[in-house]
């Protein structure tokens, strides 16, 4: 049996309390994008991609959904004989549930699941964000510089930096101070919340860590922190390319529309670099006589018979005769009626909007609407 | 457990000489149908979603794409310890082809039959388009004491028998002695000694035996009733999962009553076509009344009527393909590069 090199282990328990509703029964990687994904597909189909094949994925809040998903991990060709996904919850120890506190404390708490394969490096990553990144070619960097700790950086616009975890380095990449949401920022090198580790001085700083009875447990505040001052290596890897942290439902929304961007660097069309989901098995599409399709991305077992414009349909939904829709994400199964006009929306999973239904923005107020069953109530009530 | 009783058999050996140009390279069990289908997935969605776990596939020519398309049965949920999915090819038989019936094929896996546990077998073709509750026809044959009963629309037989397992060991292994090759000659002697039922069946269906009739069951998907009829939320067509993204319809496209499955880029104009998985529609296109199979690539500024384009066909831009008769299709073999200045 060929020996794991290393182990991914994949935050999943985040809850994403800014997308509103759309998170009050799932976690933040489960939230639907792009037609047909969840979030997690992103990292869960890079692992695959990436050749890595053991993946301990840490879930906590609201896992009922999640952990459906991902099942044995067949979707992602990760339902291994050796490896393969495992799902990681919270347990209990004789005298009490211990629950991950932070970041840190989630991947302690699990040690002995990576100890089982005894990896020579641990790739830390989280399950909240839309990006293809070759996990391969980072740990190839990690090797060569003969790193402790490599963490993946991303350079972001100046005027965001102080959103961000910003790592300030010197000329050898080399990782000098980390600043968490800094005020004035030195750099504008983002952390995306990717390491990769050598397993044993992850092992040896997590368990120092556990020591410090006010941490807060997590790796940008105390882990990465305290590396330093130790003076270990730690290396930035600089990645280029599309990189996604849907916190907002405003974030969603763009993200959404990136994809109908000709110019987005997230191509859903590369099959060398599939991004795999669980699969809703519908038929194909039916676009109707009367009905408009245009810049739009639609999903199987849709039935259009409206118009749809800049937006994005998952599996299931139907648009009624004579509806409109511009700039919008349906969710799957949802039912739109007819003469219903959507502008810069999100209409969630299984939703119904009845005939006659506008659904925009309001004017100054907000840049995009979440849809509810009380909205759609509220907006005929009002007509 | 009651829905344990039967078990599923496909007879996949048919070669229809009318659909020669499209099934030169597959068996016809394995021919694209609907979009994101083969023929195969509607029967055997339809023994699965009835509760059969345990179907034996008997194919003949060509069967690598649908051995492809089957795999381990994972995608029906036919990968199982006990029971699944069994794939039985035919053997080289010693004697004119015209004289091997079905039973010739079913003979040389006898085992299967005698190891199962099933006290009914379902036996169907691989041609026909529908969505059946065979529980239903089951419960029929115990109530009205058959022998054997064959499922049939408006009158037409729809080859698809049910019988006890037990008798149709008994039809395989006696099949010098009658001269029955098959559950059809069974059913056309009107043997005495056998109380024959019909099951009529009032959904959907279709049977593919010929271009005319495969263009004609493919268009008329578009008909929302017949879509409804044989797409079913409670009871899916399983296939396949191929991992394609939602299809991308671009700034300038214009789809009228048309399927669509995933992965497709679309720029130009499509009218009353089934567009199949990853096909390219390039800007200033033309699509009237076409099957495209999967991963096809359309140029731009083309003007298709009537056409068949199998898998992995390339039209150069500027190409004009139109059919003299609606019925009578243009069909474009799998793998073919078609320019403007060739002749079809």
């Amino acid at each position: 049996m060929v020996k794991t090199k290393c182990v991914a282990m994949l935050l999943a328990g985040g809850k994403g309390s800014r997308l509103n509703s759309l998170t009050k029964n799932l976690a933040k990687p489960a939230v639907p994008f792009g037609g047909k994904y969840r979030i997690i597909d992103f990292t869960l189909s890079n692992c695959t991609n990436s050749g890595i094949d053991t993946v301990g994925v840490l879930t906590q809040y609201q896992p009922l959904v999640l952990n459906t998903y991902i099942g044995i991990g067949s979707a992602w060709d990760l339902d291994r004989k050796n490896g393969g996904v495992t799902v990681l919850p919270p347990y209990a120890e004789s005298s009490e549930v211990k629950w991950y506190t932070g970041t840190a404390s989630a991947i302690y708490q699990n040690l002995n699941y990576i100890e089982r394969y005894n990896p020579e490096y641990v790739l830390i990553l989280s399950g909240d964000h839309i990006y293809k990144m070759d996990y391969d070619l980072m740990l190839n960097f990690h090797e060569e510089r003969g790193a402790d700790v490599t963490i993946s950086v991303i350079e972001v616009p100046w005027y965001e930096a102080s959103r961000f975890g910003i790592m300030n380095t010197n000329d050898k990449q080399e990782v000098i101070e980390f600043d968490e949401k800094p005020k004035q920022p030195k750099s504008n090198l983002a952390s995306m919340g990717i390491y990769i580790f050598k397993w044993e001085v992850l092992r040896e700083y997590l368990e120092k860590d556990a020591l410090i009875p006010d941490s807060s447990r997590d790796f940008g505040k105390d882990i990465i922190p305290m590396l330093l001052k130790d003076q270990k290596k730690l290396i930035a890897y600089p990645f280029k390319g599309y990189w996604k942290d849907v916190g907002t439902v405003e974030s969603l929304w763009e993200a959404n529309m990136d994809l109908l961007d000709e110019k987005c660097e997230l191509d859903l069309f590369d099959h060398s670099w599939r991004i795999y989901s669980v699969n809703p098995n519908q038929p194909p599409q039916y676009i109707a006589p009367y009905a408009q399709v245009e810049e739009s991305l639609i999903n199987e077992g849709c039935m259009v018979e409206g118009s749809v414009e800049k937006s994005v349909l998952f599996q299931g939904v139907t648009v009624g005769q004579n509806s409109r829709i511009s700039e919008s994400v349906i969710m799957s199964d949802a039912v739109i009626e007819d003469n219903v006009i959507i502008e810069r929306a999100i209409i969630p999973p299984n939703s119904r909007v009845p005939s006659g239904t506008i659904i925009r923005p309001e004017e100054g107020k907000e840049k995009i609407v979440l849809g509810s069953e009380e909205l759609c109530q509220e907006m005929n009530n009002g007509m | 457990m009651n829905n344990k009783r039967m078990l599923g058999v496909i007879d996949a050996t048919t070669f229809y000489e009318p659909l020669k140009d499209l099934i030169q390279h597959r068996t016809l069990a394995a021919l694209p149908f609907g979009g994101r289908y083969r023929l195969i997935d509607f029967v055997l969605s339809s023994m699965v979603n009835s509760g059969i776990s345990s179907v034996a596939v008997f194919p003949k020519h060509n069967y690598r794409s649908l051995m492809d398309h089957l795999g381990s049965g994972r995608n029906w949920d036919l990968n199982r310890k006990r029971d699944g999915l069994f794939f039985f090819p035919a053997p080289v038989l010693d004697m004119p082809e015209e004289l091997i019936g079905s039973f010739h094929h079913f003979e040389s896996h006898m085992s299967y039959f005698y190891r199962s546990t099933e006290e009914y077998a379902l036996v169907a073709n691989c041609y026909s388009v529908l969505n059946m509750d065979f529980k239903a026809i089951l419960d029929r044959h115990i109530k009205n004491g058959c022998d054997i009963t064959e499922v049939h629309q408006m009158g037409e037989p729809l080859e698809i028998y049910l019988l006890k397992k037990d008798l149709l060991i008994d039809l395989i292994e006696n099949k010098d002695t009658t001269g029955y090759r098959s559950l059809k000659d069974v059913i056309d002697s009107g043997d005495a000694r056998y109380t024959f039922c019909s099951y009529e069946y009032t959904g959907y269906a279709a049977q593919i035996d010929s271009i005319e009739k495969y263009f004609k069951s493919s268009m008329e998907l578009l008909n929302q009733s017949k879509w409804h009829d044989l797409f079913r939320k409670d009871n899916p067509i399983f296939t396949k999962v191929k991992d394609e993204p939602p299809t991308n319809y671009k700034k300038g496209a214009t789809v009228k009553n048309s399927m669509i499955a995933n992965g497709c880029v679309i720029e130009g104009h499509v009218e009353n076509s089934i567009i199949s998985r990853s096909v390219k529609i390039g800007k200033g296109t033309i699509i009237k009344n076409c099957i495209i199979m999967q991963k096809s690539v359309i140029g731009e500024n083309c003007q298709l009527d009537s056409v068949i384009l199998d898998k992995d066909v390339k039209i150069t831009d500027n190409t004009v393909l139109i059919s003299e008769a609606y019925t009578n299709p243009i069909v474009i073999k799998k793998g073919v590069v078609q320019g403007e200045l060739m002749q079809s």
